[in-house]
């Protein structure tokens, strides 16, 4: 009986209504205004590459090891060096990061001996060209700066 | 049958759905064959997303093809990481740390709950509810923000290595993963208040694609599919992994094999992994995070097969070795392609309406399916 | 001069006018409405970006699809393919000519104004049908036979309900209608001891139906049939289409309101000390509330076209909420106000269901229609006939 009464008054229907209009409270909306708002990625985010620098003396970090490259899935990081003959130390002259290929797995970041290569919070990566995707060093060293709207 | 007697000589019309249709979940191309808008039958056309992973395995080091691998179910990352690197430890004979198992349940099991929520909003956008698929997304971003904090990508993880971890727990993953179950549980009363006892829900998916028992075991179907046909096989219970033996859950079931029963293995699902969840967290052991693998890791020539229980069903990886840095053979057993099978038998006899509601009951996600 | 004044075309032809031309720019804020109110009940925002708060989003959208490429298919059948959305919004607009939006201002008061809105919106299904026949396309021919069958099962309800309050009421003139319920002192819905609340809700729900809402949107189910009998339109024809969908949700709501919820009067109409309070104070707050949320929102805002804009808004709103407090204006836009005021109810409500409810499947469309309405709306028929009989 209590379930027939149930079905003619349409309890299930008006359950399903409250539930929807429950939620129109203004302080549940979710959404982020993004171009306006930007999103506050994690600490560990896995974006943008970057090739870090000695704070202090702004020469790079890297040792030109290679290994990068190597652990790199995709083959995308080529690093050029140069025997220094005084210090007999390899010094990194070209480093190129093709981040059209790249799926950040982080692969190479973990490869890395000296925390020189790193991914950072860093999202925005569009580019107007295909070849504005491949990042030289100097590129890798200063970081993506994208255009930020206003409204 | 067309003779000279009949009037109207009537034709089967053939009806291309997909790969560009708002509801065949990517790029599922399906042929129907309509009386009406009755289905005759279904074929499924196969392989636009086709990226021959497999092929690249064997190009690639054990390590590297690890991201690879949450490319095919990119809903269920975490699953397909973890199955990948259980079976080449297997193959490497390589021993998990205790902690790095207990991380990897809590990971998998906010993994299957994002993917469970991605599988309610589509299919009820599908059946014609547009607002729970806003309600999930608001719930599988938290479970994303989770993955964001603890490894740094949402979607396409690459959060286990082989071995066990690379990352360490972050200062409040314990909390996080505590606050969301709370709020997450009060979440899944909300949706069954929604739609459960919905007349027009039960009326859409009640006796709708029924699969029995015995044609999942023909055709091989797995996961809540199985499960809603009233099989109890969940091989976290059947041969357990990761400890799975250690967490107390149960394996909910029903006995139709509808689309409404699937609907309500999958709503119960939620709850036994907020269980697993929130067990493991609290016996989260201290301890090292990786097991003694080798930079270069040459396993020792041998194959394994090593399954896990996937969101969508029995996701089993089997690698066979050369001795070399890179497997010789790898093959994957997707449970979406084995389930998407028995869309033909589920189809049949019903209108062009519920084939919608069936692609989304099976669950499937089609790089998945075409690897 | 007189004489043109004295015509009795006149007040008809500028109010025809106002409606064509002011229409299409409600219809185009009732979608904005629309989408706001999904987001809402949705958890998200909505059109954002084109003005404040997206208030400038239809004339962007009216402007694009004006611009779009006219694409007619190669194997269409061309002529119907174009004259399909035409004579969709032609009779969705011509529907307007009997609604009584107040005692002051209508097109016309017919004496059968309730037969011509149910004859125009049957012969509104035609242009669906054509337009879902001439695309040859697979798609738009299911959405097109659903549509027909839709109709055709959903109408009779709509008649049979249409008829009992008509039976109440003694009249078919629109105006005739209200007026009746002015003088019995009791909305159609509630009168009849009750009872005349079945046909009322019989209604609403024939109603969505018959304006191809959610939860019955099947001619157009776009999970299923992408997006039924007009998947194959674009541009602006696709945009006549949309006009006379939502011309068809106003005019039905119009139909509801007028027939079950007492038209332009205020409620409880015949309740003398309610007067001042419900039609004075309440739209004059009304106004000045949101008069206030366009104001908060012009500080919100950061642009200085944003600003002008929302303080331009919340201007006209005060300015709206002071017409109300002169007796004379007053009395003029009262009924006005609350037809529409009512109308707005209704429109919210079908937003609200379609945010909320999964859609039938055809089958099970045909069943709600002839096992369920059907039998319901006769039965109320013959109840309230007799309790009619009995009570006059």
């Amino acid at each position: 009986m209590k379930e027939l009464l149930k079905a003619v008054f349409l309890v299930d229907l008006i359950k399903g209504l409250a539930v929807t209009f429950r939620n129109q409270k203004p302080s549940l909306i979710y959404t982020e205004q993004y171009p306006k708002e930007r999103p506050l990625v994690a600490e560990r985010y896995r974006g943008a590459p970057r090739l870090n620098v000695h704070p202090d003396t702004d020469e790079t970090l890297c040792i030109a090891c290679n290994l990068c490259a190597l652990a790199c899935p995709e083959q995308l990081i080529v690093v050029g060096a140069e025997r220094n003959k005084e210090t007999r130390r390899k010094e990194l002259t070209t480093f190129t990061y093709d981040v059209s290929r790249c799926m950040f797995c982080g692969l190479c970041e973990d490869a890395c001996p000296v925390d020189a290569l790193e991914l950072t919070q860093d999202f925005e990566l569009a580019s107007y060209t295909r070849e504005g995707a491949i990042w030289d060093r100097q590129m890798l060293e200063e970081g993506p700066l994208p255009t930020e709207y206003k409204h | 049958m067309a003779t000279s007697t009949t009037f109207l000589d009537t034709n089967e019309l053939v009806l291309n759905m997909g790969p560009q249709h708002p509801s065949t979940h990517g790029v599922l191309r399906v042929i129907l064959k309509l009386d009406g808008e009755k289905v005759m039958g279904a074929d499924c056309v196969i392989g636009y997303l086709h990226r021959g992973v497999e092929k690249i395995a064997e190009n690639r080091t054990y390590q590297q093809f690890a991201p690879y691998v949450d490319r095919m179910d990119y809903v269920a990352a975490v699953s397909n990481g973890l199955g990948y690197c259980l079976a080449v430890e297997t193959l490497g004979g390589i021993e998990v740390p205790e902690r790095a198992q207990c991380v990897r349940v809590i990971l998998t099991e906010l993994n299957r709950i994002a993917s469970h929520l991605l599988w309610l909003g589509t299919h009820a956008l599908d059946i014609g509810a547009m607002t729970p698929v806003f309600y999930c997304f608001r719930e599988r971003e938290e479970v994303l923000k989770i993955f964001e904090k603890y490894c740094g990508a949402r979607l396409t993880t690459h959060a286990f290595r082989i071995g066990g971890l690379q990352y360490e727990t972050y200062d409040t993953f314990e909390k996080d993963c505590h606050a969301f179950c709370d709020w997450f549980e009060k979440k899944v009363d909300e949706y069954e208040e929604l739609l459960t006892t919905n007349r027009i829900w039960v009326g859409r998916t009640k006796g709708v694609g029924i699969l029995d028992a015995e044609a999942c075991k023909t055709y091989g179907v797995t996961g809540p599919v199985l499960r809603a046909a009233g099989v109890e096989w969940d091989l976290r219970k059947a041969q357990p992994y990761c400890g799975y033996e250690k967490y107390d859950f149960d394996i909910p079931t029903c006995a139709n094999g509808d689309t409404y029963d699937r609907y309500i293995v999958r709503m119960q699902e939620f709850r036994q992994s907020v269980r697993i969840i929130r067990q493991a967290v609290d016996s989260l052991p201290e301890g090292p995070i990786k097991g003694r693998v080798s930079k270069v890791f040459k396993p020792p020539i041998g194959e394994a097969y090593e399954s896990i229980e996937a969101p969508k069903g029995e996701l089993g990886y089997y690698v066979v070795s050369d001795g070399s840095t890179q497997p010789y053979r790898l093959r994957v057993r997707p449970p979406s392609f084995v389930n998407l099978q028995a869309l033909d038998e589920m189809c049949r006899g019903c209108l062009v309406a519920d084939v919608v509601a069936i692609i989304g009951t099976i669950d499937i996600v089609l790089g998945e399916v075409d690897r | 001069m007189e004489e043109i004044l004295d015509n009795p075309y006149l007040q008809p032809i500028i109010a025809t006018l106002l409606i064509v031309a002011v229409f299409p720019l409600v219809a185009g804020y009732m979608v904005l409405a629309e989408r706001k109110v999904l987001a809402d009940l949705q958890v998200r925002l909505g059109p954002m970006r084109v003005g404040p708060y997206g208030f400038l989003q239809p004339l962007a959208d009216a402007f694009k699809l004006m611009l779009k490429e006219d694409i007619i298919p190669a194997a269409s059948d061309k002529w119907i393919f174009w004259g399909a959305p035409v004579l969709s919004t032609f009779t969705a607009l011509t529907a307007f000519a009997v609604i009584p939006f107040s005692d002051k201002f209508y097109v016309a008061d017919v004496n059968i104004g309730i037969l011509f809105i149910l004859a125009m919106s049957s012969l509104g299904i035609l242009g669906l049908i054509l337009g879902g026949w001439s695309s040859n396309s697979k798609y738009s021919l299911l959405g097109a036979l659903r549509s027909a069958a839709q109709m055709v099962s959903y109408e009779v309800p709509l008649g049979f309900t249409t008829v009992t309050a008509l039976m109440v009421a003694e009249t078919l003139s629109m105006q005739g209608i209200v007026q009746s319920q002015l003088d019995k002192g009791v909305w159609i819905a509630f009168s009849n001891y009750g009872l005349m609340l079945v046909p009322a809700v019989v209604f609403i729900i024939a109603a969505v139906a018959e304006t191809n809402r959610a939860p019955f949107d099947l001619p157009e189910a776009e999970s299923e049939i992408v997006a039924g009998f007009h998947t194959e339109y674009s541009g602006f024809r696709w945009a006549l289409f949309f006009l006379a969908e939502y011309a068809s949700i106003f005019v039905i709501c119009g139909i509801a309101v007028t027939v079950f919820f007492g038209g332009w009067l205020r409620p409880f109409a015949n309740v003398g000390f309610l007067e001042t309070p419900l039609n004075v104070a309440f739209p004059i707050l009304l106004f000045v509330v949101i008069g206030a949320g366009c104001a908060l929102g012009a500080v919100r805002v950061t642009l200085a076209y944003e600003k002008a804009i929302m303080g331009v808004l919340a201007l006209a709103m005060f300015l709206v909420a002071g017409l109300f407090a002169i007796p004379m204006i007053n009395e003029l836009i009262i009924g006005f106000f609350w037809f529409l005021f009512k109308v707005l109810i209704f429109i919210y409500v079908f937003i609200w269901v379609r945010g909320t409810f999964p859609r039938f499947r055809y089958d099970q469309l045909m069943q709600v229609g002839w096992k369920y309405l059907i039998p319901i709306s006769m039965g109320g028929l013959i109840v309230n006939g007799i309790v009619l009989l009995f009570t006059s």
